[in-house]
């Protein structure tokens, strides 16, 4: 399995998992609880396909952690951005978790997945 | 005439320094000493190299074991693999006493180099050096017969050598006239004849049945081998003592097939995979693949966790 | 009893032929002159060991060690102890010593009673060399069964010494025996071997002629140790087992 394809497998099912919980942690929005898990899941597709691809062109742990935080926290805020139906924002129950599965995708996809063929590694023209 | 003790010594060295006169090789020093003959460093100065000359003992003493020379000789030539000594060349010497020239190995033997203190994966590492060139070997039809710690140098640089295949089988080749000496030496090895070092043989070495040995035969020597790296530490795990078990299995049709095999094996172990010599319980392969991939099951249980606090203090 | 012959001039393979035969082969030879000159070769082996054996064993003052000695292989020739020996059962060195046990005991038994080989002439001795040469060690070595095996190495290699040099000199290789006496011959524990460029000068050659003729010299001079060694190896087995543990460095070194 090639690591965008890894990514957005892992993306997808911790963006499942992230949407349901909102069933136990946040219990007044269950009548939206379809379009929630659905958008979660989206996103976490959209942050596993991204941090899958620029780990099948650099391989380096330690880059691939920064930048799965990175895309993590920028998807997560921009859903934490928008108000809730009572006006608030929720930016730290979305963000942290969302900082979370960055960072899991992007350990994910340097450590296991089949790499492309000549990606290039930092340090190196 | 009197002889004082150091004038006798030293005839007797020169006795048997063999005579390269004639030859491109001037003859250094001794460096080792085996049951077929003397080991010396040389000069070749044709190459303007040293090269390691093994000189058989003159032919009036042991006649039959030139024809096992030339044999290892032609083996070792046509095996040309990074962890076996090459052969150079070999031939007749002014004396009469046959010599092979081969690359001068500057390094220790495996059981003195490997200590108590190694780490167990050094030790493997090192192992599965040693099953790579016996590997191709068998690949390519040829049994060793005699591995054993002491055959087995590692260079300066790490490099893992496997030597002395004196006693090498090989299938007789279709142009090899039966009954001749090569003939002998190789597929046509009489039935009953142990060939090879006691505590490192085969059961089917030690009984002399020619007929069985093959691949296997190397790897019960492999696995002896093996043992002999486990039991310089701490007890090995059960998975590595499982694949000593199956290499060292009295028969031969339950030992792996060849060196490749046993290889793989250890291979599978230094990744963390399971092994085909061990079943595993349902415990024991669930810490496996936590020790495996122990930093991504503790990402995934922070992030159940912090989940259980979002839920507990949301 | 076992026992292998070879006719003189059998060539081995190797291509080296074979001027002597065992010592058990030889001294029962029907051929006279060929037993002759396995005693000859024998004695000229074992009778310096024997007497220094007789010396330091049994603390023997010269004279009877002397004449135990020259009893010892008048007696061997006599008697035909060696037709008993089995080579499969001991080496013949060590057969010897234990004969020489047995002799020694019944000579003090019976003190003066002397034979004489018939019609065997027993070389002269020098045992007033063989003296001295045993006074080198007296009080340093107190091992004597393993003084007898080094004095039976030592003696060898003189005797293959003494004929290296009839060698040469009957073949014109005046030098070749110099260049191997000052140099394998050397006492170093006083001044160093002397370096081949320092011979070459001495003698007025090249090095290279030092260096081809050294190797040439040294073969005959295995050529010959081997020979005597086969002189007094009591089967051809035994004279390979013995040519391994003589030649070269000590057998207990580490092998490759």
């Amino acid at each position: 399995m090639n690591k965008a394809v890894l990514g957005m497998i892992i993306g997808g099912v911790l963006g499942i998992f992230d949407g349901l919980s909102a069933l136990v942690s946040a219990p007044e929005t269950r009548p939206m609880i379809t379009g929630i898990v659905i958008g979660s899941t989206f996103k976490g597709i959209i942050a596993g396909l991204l941090i899958g691809w620029f780990a099948r062109k650099v391989d380096s742990l330690a880059a691939g952690i920064v930048f799965g935080l990175a895309v993590g926290l920028l998807l997560a805020f921009l859903v934490a951005a928008m108000p809730s139906a009572t006006g608030e924002h929720y930016y730290w129950e979305i963000m942290l978790p969302g900082a979370f599965v960055g960072i899991i995708v992007g350990y994910a996809t340097q450590r296991y997945g089949r790499p492309a063929t000549g990606r290039a590694h930092p340090g190196l023209s | 005439m009197w002889l004082s003790d150091g004038t006798v010594a030293h005839l007797r060295a020169v006795a048997d320094m063999p005579d390269s006169a004639g030859t491109r090789y001037r003859i250094l020093e001794p460096v080792g000493r085996g049951g077929m003959g003397v080991v010396y460093r040389a000069e070749d100065a044709a190459l303007d190299r040293e090269v390691a000359l093994k000189v058989l003992r003159t032919p009036e003493v042991q006649p039959d074991l030139a024809a096992r020379m030339l044999d290892e000789a032609r083996i070792l030539a046509r095996l040309e693999h990074p962890g076996i000594v090459p052969v150079y060349d070999a031939g007749t010497l002014p004396d009469g006493r046959v010599y092979c020239a081969m690359k001068l190995v500057r390094g220790r033997r495996l059981d003195e180099i490997v200590t108590p203190d190694t780490p167990l994966t050094e030790r493997l590492r090192i192992f599965r050096r040693v099953c790579e060139p016996v590997a191709f070997a068998h690949a390519h039809g040829v049994v060793h017969r005699d591995l054993k710690p002491a055959n087995i140098m590692v260079g300066e640089f790490g490099e893992v050598l496997v030597m002395d295949w004196g006693v090498a089988k090989q299938p007789a080749r279709a142009d090899t006239p039966h009954g001749s000496p090569a003939h002998t030496a190789t597929a046509g090895t009489l039935h009953g004849t142990r060939l090879g070092t006691p505590g490192w043989m085969a059961p089917e070495q030690e009984r002399g049945d020619v007929d069985a040995m093959d691949a296997r035969t190397d790897v019960y020597a492999l696995g002896r081998i093996l043992r002999f790296l486990l039991d310089i530490g701490r007890a090995a795990p059960r998975p590595l003592r499982a694949i000593c078990e199956r290499a060292l299995s009295s028969d031969p049709a339950t030992r792996y097939d060849d060196a490749e095999q046993l290889g793989r094996d250890v291979d599978r172990y230094l990744a963390g995979a399971a092994v085909d010599a061990y079943r595993e319980r349902v415990w024991e392969r669930a810490a496996r693949l936590y020790a495996r991939h122990r930093t991504a099951v503790l990402l995934v249980l922070s992030y159940l966790l912090m989940r259980i606090l979002f839920i507990a203090f949301g | 009893m076992h026992h292998e012959t070879f006719p003189p001039g059998t060539p081995l393979p190797g291509g080296f032929p074979l001027t002597r035969l065992s010592v058990v082969a030889g001294t029962g030879h029907d051929d006279p002159a060929l037993q002759r000159e396995a005693w000859d070769a024998l004695i000229r082996a074992y009778w310096k060991p024997v007497y220094k054996y007789i010396r330091m064993k049994w603390h023997a003052d010269p004279d009877a060690a002397a004449d135990l000695t020259q009893a010892f292989f008048a007696d061997a020739i006599d008697a035909g102890f060696l037709r008993r020996f089995d080579p499969s059962r001991a080496r013949f060195r060590t057969y010897l010593r234990v004969c020489l046990h047995g002799f020694v005991a019944n000579a003090r038994k019976a003190a003066g009673r002397q034979k004489r080989g018939g019609g065997y002439r027993i070389l002269s001795l020098d045992f007033a060399a063989a003296e001295g040469e045993l006074h080198r060690v007296l009080g340093t070595e107190h091992d004597p069964e393993r003084y007898f095996r080094t004095e039976s190495i030592r003696s060898l290699l003189g005797l293959a010494v003494s004929a290296l040099r009839e060698d040469c000199r009957d073949r014109g290789r005046e030098t070749h025996f110099a260049l191997f006496e000052r140099y394998d011959l050397a006492e170093t524990g006083v001044s160093p071997r002397p370096t081949y460029q320092q011979l070459a000068d001495s003698l007025g050659l090249t090095v290279t002629q030092v260096t081809n003729q050294l190797a040439t010299v040294r073969r005959e001079f295995r050529r010959l140790l081997l020979e005597q060694l086969r002189a007094i190896s009591g089967s051809e087995s035994e004279f390979r087992a013995e040519a391994i543990e003589l030649l070269g460095v000590d057998p207990d070194d580490v092998a490759l």
